[in-house]
């Protein structure tokens, strides 16, 4: 199992230096300097030489002076201790900037975890059990119209439905703006925000998942031990649920890997529809306002997330299915 | 068997088949084990699921009608036009209400509806009428005149008092008193201005003086009739000649002198004027756009009236028959051969004809059929060429995508070991960034560079080159379990290189899977690119796509007002995801011999 692990941290090391090069890359070819725009603002208050000596003392503390491949390691370092860097926009250190929407982000998806694998699991066991009758072809189509819709289309349809023509949530944002009151009625309030986005976040997910759940189970019924499982007289029951699910389970810590990032990184088209101040608006609104800075860093911390979700996936593997190690 | 070849050996029989279907014969269980090739069962699998055959010819459709209606509706990328704004579906602006057939005395056209009065005075309205175009006054009496503006309307009844309703912010309702203590003849109903001319020559302004500024002072007294377009009031005064009522130096100054004292007739289109002259001929001057100074031979010397829309001038002759040139987007210059007309009305788009019987001849726009977004483009000409620019970016990126994940699927699948690993690690990496938030960048970093078709091409290439692992993953797997087989093991005994035996004896063998990848690869990319376009990281204006044509559609007055703006993208991009999935998904089960188990 050691063995098992480092072998896989070791290639994750090396993807990520890859990775991180061509981030790098990105981040030089983005237009403008970086130095001069975070002096913007202040030129008019200055005389040009102390303007020069301030642009001097800016290129310095960046590091811009610096051969390529020193700035590379110097920014690979502040990286790696959470030295996101410095956002434009909002004057403040990235790592501080994003502490908000990052909440926000990890609240909603959540909540949306729970509604989805109630749903899902049950729906695509059900319809794998039952393969092929009229209640398998009807969830099929369903599920497949689904995960066709485009998110925003859902979105855009549960606005019109149940913000517009029904008032009973409201269109946008994470709580009504200029809101006192207690915690507990604070909390509420963001509650009632989230309603809609959550609804729709559940909605896009079910299609997908449901038949990603009956796909495994179709495959881990047709396996011999459920046969034997079978003649040896257990109940259907046992059979599906405890030998079945079971390894169907396995291919399932894919998908749990892919939820585990986007727990973090939000659905920007959702949260743009919503107006739901996340990392995904954040995103958009550090690119609509060109600061590079954050989007990159954004970029940076979804690699790491995603490097971190692989070894995860990897060890559990390891965990679900010992013959995995054996590799 | 024999020479014959066999129906549906090959995989262009089954294009063919697919497409044109096929005659069911049926055989015996005996006969059909050993007819049926491979490809004729994935076939006949595919071809008896419904719900899949069903997306074939949805998509089929979606797909003409992308790649065949743009030609027939042709999209101008530059055209914009501010009286057409945000307006609902509808091929009603020039169903005149068949009351006034037979009896009709005078039409006037509005921006987006129509106006007249029968014989009898009594005032009818069609098109698409807002709320305040429909509270008609009903105490006018016996009306005699029309003019509808953009947005209001004017009337004249038979005892010289003047009506208005419509459009009543920038003090159009209130109509001057002056109006009211002299017999008007003549009412002008303009972009939100209105004009009232007496019998007397003088002309009364009323309205928002900030689009249109009229100044009459010179001529006050002598002005025999009015026309106004968007920029300037033209006046013909009462000794036949033309005066532009303005303070500033417009091209409609440019007025030929040589007609001066001559001019019986006079209209305007937005950019140019025209008059008639005594001797019945037609002068144009001003702008030169949509070619308006294109003037028709043969009307020369025969030309008694004449009236413009935004574009476009008609005029009508002396033996009774109309002439329309210039502007032809919505074929309003396409005058039909009429005879026996006695008047015509031009205005923005629209044509009417009244002839000696009191009928009604129309042509040019009679309304959008999806309805018009916020800068007055027609939204069912930028769907089609939306969904044609959708379906290629798709394609395209599919292509790209396909071309990466085949080769490096197939060497990480044939060579294994380092090469593999390394490869499989990049293709886990890839997938499990953010897709979204990764091309939105990289489409703004490149983007700011280059050109608006340069962005197409950058987001075809971003999304194939993002959206590559799952094939590499899904060709590798296939590779690994066929090139342990007996005749990899024969090719490569027969020194065959490694390269031939990968693309020329394995990857056949799991094309079929490949071709169902790809198809659900391209719904995804199709889905991928609206969402760029849908965040404004995608294709730009004027581009459509169906993605950015919802841009900005989140706002509670585009979701309940103007629902058409939303709605018709949606359900086009839906689908057109949709019938992809349900063909592929199709084909996916009709491919896969474990789902076969008969």
């Amino acid at each position: 199992m050691l063995k098992y692990v480092l072998k896989r941290l070791m290639y994750i090391i090396v993807v990520f230096l890859i990775a991180s090069v061509l981030i790098f890359a990105l981040y030089k070819s983005v237009p403008g300097d970086p130095a001069r725009l975070m002096l913007e603002g202040s030129k008019q208050n200055m005389k040009p030489e102390e303007y020069e000596a301030r642009y001097q003392e800016a290129v310095r503390k960046l590091g811009l002076d610096k051969p390529l491949p020193i700035q590379y390691f110097t920014w690979l370092g502040n990286t790696l201790r959470g030295d996101f860097g410095y956002s434009i926009t909002y004057k403040m250190p990235v790592k501080q900037m994003i502490g908000v929407p990052m909440k926000n982000t990890i609240m909603l998806n959540v909540w949306s975890l729970i509604p989805v694998f109630a749903i899902t699991i049950p729906l695509g066991i059900a319809t794998a059990v039952r393969r092929g009758s009229r209640f398998d072809s009807i969830v099929q189509v369903v599920t497949i119209i689904g995960y066709s819709l485009p998110f925003f289309v859902i979105a855009l349809l549960f606005i019109f439905l149940f913000a517009v023509k029904i008032p009973i949530f409201p269109i946008s944002g994470v709580q009504t703006p200029g809101f006192t009151g207690s915690s507990i009625q604070l909390f509420m309030n963001k509650l009632y925000h989230m309603a809609l986005p959550l609804i729709v976040m559940v909605f896009t997910s079910l299609g997908g998942l449901t038949r990603y759940v009956r796909a495994t189970m179709i495959e881990a019924l047709r396996m011999d031990y459920i046969r034997t499982a079978r003649s040896k007289g257990l109940t259907e029951k046992v059979v599906i649920y405890s030998h079945a699910f079971r390894n169907a389970l396995i291919p399932f810590i894919t998908i749990m890997t892919g939820w585990f990032i986007s727990i973090f990184s939000g659905s920007v088209v959702i949260e743009r529809t919503f107006l739901w101040n996340g990392m995904g608006k954040v995103i958009i609104d550090a690119l609509n306002q060109q600061d590079f800075a954050v989007s990159l860093a954004m970029v940076m911390f979804y690699l790491i997330l995603a490097l971190v979700g692989n070894l995860l996936m990897d060890l559990s593997y390891g965990l679900a299915d010992p013959r995995v190690k054996l590799d | 068997m024999g020479t014959k070849k066999r129906h549906g050996s090959t995989f262009g029989d089954v294009l063919r088949i697919l497409f044109l279907g096929q005659k069911h014969t049926k055989l015996s269980l005996l006969e059909e084990e050993q007819m049926q090739s491979p490809y004729k069962t994935m076939l006949r699998n595919f071809t008896e699921k419904k719900p899949a055959m069903l997306g074939v010819y949805v998509f089929i459709l979606i797909f003409l009608a992308c790649f065949v209606l743009p030609l027939f509706f042709p999209l101008d990328l530059q055209y914009q036009d501010p009286t057409q704004q945000n307006v609902r579906p509808s091929m009603s602006f020039m169903s005149i209400p068949k009351a006034l057939n037979g009896n009709i005395a005078q039409v006037d056209g509005g921006s987006v509806y129509g106006v007249g009065i029968d014989t009898n005075g009594t005032v009818y309205q069609w098109g698409v009428l807002n709320q305040k175009l429909q509270a008609v006054p009903t105490n006018m009496g016996r009306v005699v005149q029309v003019s509808a503006g953009l947005d209001h309307v004017l009337a004249l009844n038979d005892r010289g008092q003047v009506f208005t309703w419509g459009n009543n912010r920038f003090a159009l309702a209130p109509i001057p008193m002056e109006v009211g203590f002299t017999t008007i003849k003549q009412v002008i109903a303009g972009h939100q201005l209105s004009l009232a001319l007496d019998t007397y020559g003088y002309l009364y302004v009323w309205g928002n003086s900030n689009i249109v500024n009229v100044v009459a002072d010179d001529v006050q007294g002598n002005i025999e009739k009015v026309i106004l377009n968007s920029n300037v009031a033209i006046a013909l005064t009462k000794d036949h000649r033309v005066v532009q009522l303005s303070s500033r130096d417009t091209p409609f100054a440019a007025i030929p002198q040589e007609i001066q004292g001559k001019v019986v007739d006079l209209a305007s289109t937005d950019r140019s004027a025209a008059a008639i002259t005594n001797d019945k001929r037609v002068y144009v001057w001003g702008g030169q756009d949509h070619g308006v100074q294109e003037i028709p031979e043969h009307i020369q010397g025969k030309a008694i009236q004449i009236d413009a829309g935004r574009g476009h001038y008609t005029v009508l002759l002396d033996d009774g028959t109309v002439e329309s040139w210039g502007w032809n987007i919505y074929k309003q210059s396409k005058a039909p051969n009429l005879k026996n007309i006695v008047n015509i009305s031009s205005d923005y788009f629209q044509n009417y004809a009244i002839d000696k019987d009191g009928n009604i001849h129309t042509w040019g726009l009679r309304g959008y059929l999806m309805g018009t977004d916020q800068y007055g483009r027609d939204l069912f000409v930028r769907l089609i060429s939306g969904g044609r620019i959708t379906l290629t970016i798709g394609a395209i990126a599919v292509i790209i995508s396909g071309i990466i994940g085949v080769i490096i699927g197939s060497f990480s699948g044939y060579y294994g070991g380092q090469i593999d690993i390394l490869l499989m690690r990049l293709a886990e990496v890839v997938n499990a960034i953010p897709f979204l938030p990764l091309a939105m960048i990289l489409s703004a970093i490149i983007g700011s560079k280059i050109s608006e078709t340069g962005r197409i091409a950058m987001i075809m290439v971003i999304l194939g080159l993002l959206s590559w692992p799952s094939l590499a993953r899904l060709v590798r797997g296939q590779i690994l379990a066929a090139r342990e087989q007996e005749f990899v093991t024969a090719a490569k005994a027969m020194g065959i290189t490694e390269a031939k035996i990968i693309f020329k004896h394995i990857l056949p063998n799991v094309i079929t899977v490949i071709l169902v990848n790809l198809t659900l690869s391209f719904a995804l990319c199709m889905l991928y690119e609206s969402s760029l376009s849908y965040l404004g990281f995608g294709v730009n204006e004027p581009s459509p796509t169906w993605g950015n044509m919802l841009f900005g559609c989140n706002d509670s007055t585009v979701m309940s007002q103007y629902w058409w703006r939303w709605v018709f993208p949606s359900i086009a991009l839906s689908l057109c995801t949709i019938s992809i999935n349900m063909a592929g998904d199709g084909m996916r089960d009709a491919i896969d011999p474990k789902s076969a188990e008969r």
